[in-house]
């Protein structure tokens, strides 16, 4: 009997340190809204290019969405009751996506500039680094969901390389309708699921 | 017959165990996360954590963001090893029955 109670007690240790290792890498933060934010500016720089033609319209619109989308990061982290911590693969994504925003807003100024702009290579570039950032966002939290939307922007990549300019924006467009807003869309019903979850609980 | 592993005291306690595992997976974490996460009163998050302090398993930072004062507690490496022998200790105990 009392040894029962031991191995009993045993066992509540192990399943306490299990569960609690999950629970401190269980990231609940709210991330999905950013993709629909951000599939939202690109639509706004593809009209505005379109119906306005001006060449800064782009990068105008980008920087806007970058000061817009860090001032309400920070609004709602300053909102929260406890900081939550960070984890290691939590930094890991947040660095890839941060150094894929650095390189695009580098680069596609630059080709801009320099006059060797090209729809297709615009198409193509963007989609390649989306696919990258998504990939491998995807593949350290074993995320079917962010993979497959890394390559429908690979296949958009290679879309963009073979079509007319019209085909690639087109291409474009529903690349951004798909992995920015649907898969926004989808990542913010799985966080309401997971806060109502942990209120519950709570 | 092989001798049966001791569980490290400093470890056991329900609540060290419990920060210490919720530490593993984290960089750093702050206080207010802690009692939220384990359900515990101040006083006695202070003290089991002042414990695991003394032990060497717990290190701590202060510092002020946006003038408001921010204390952090990260694992030092000396815990985690602690952890890790610990579960291989109660893995042990268990033998057969896990």
């Amino acid at each position: 009997m009392m040894a029962n109670i031991e191995e009993q007690e045993l066992k509540d240790r192990l399943s306490l340190i299990e569960n609690m290792i999950a629970e401190g890498r269980r990231t609940t933060g709210t991330w999905a809204w950013t993709f629909v934010f951000w599939g939202v500016a690109y639509y706004v720089a593809i009209l505005w290019t379109a119906f306005n033609h001006w060449p800064w319209a782009w990068l105008v619109t980008m920087m806007v969405a970058w000061v817009l989308c860090w001032a309400i990061i920070r609004r709602k982290v300053g909102s929260q009751p406890e900081r939550k911590p960070s984890t290691t693969v939590g930094r890991a994504i947040f660095s890839v996506w941060i150094a894929m925003g650095v390189s695009l807003s580098l680069l596609l100024p630059a080709l801009g500039f320099s006059g060797r702009f090209n729809q297709n290579i615009f198409v193509a570039v963007v989609a390649a680094m989306l696919g990258f950032a998504n990939g491998a966002s995807g593949m350290m939290i074993r995320w079917k969901a962010q993979i497959a939307t890394a390559i429908v922007w690979w296949v958009a990549t290679v879309a963009a390389c073979f079509g007319t300019e019209n085909q690639s924006i087109i291409v474009f467009l529903i690349a951004i309708f798909l992995c920015q807003i649907v898969f926004g869309v989808y990542g913010m019903i799985l966080e309401s699921r997971v806060r109502r979850q942990e209120a519950s609980h709570a | 017959m092989p001798e049966l592993p001791e569980l490290n005291p400093v470890i056991h306690g329900k609540l060290r165990l419990a920060l210490l595992s919720l530490l593993s997976g984290v960089e750093e974490a702050e206080f207010t996360w802690l009692r939220a996460k384990t359900g515990s009163t101040d006083g006695n998050l202070g003290a089991q954590i002042l414990k695991l302090e003394e032990a060497g398993y717990l290190a701590v930072e202060k510092k002020f963001v946006q003038r408001k004062p921010q204390t952090l507690y990260r694992m030092t490496d000396s815990g985690r090893q602690a952890l890790t022998e610990y579960v291989q200790a109660l893995k042990q105990l268990l033998g057969a029955a896990i």
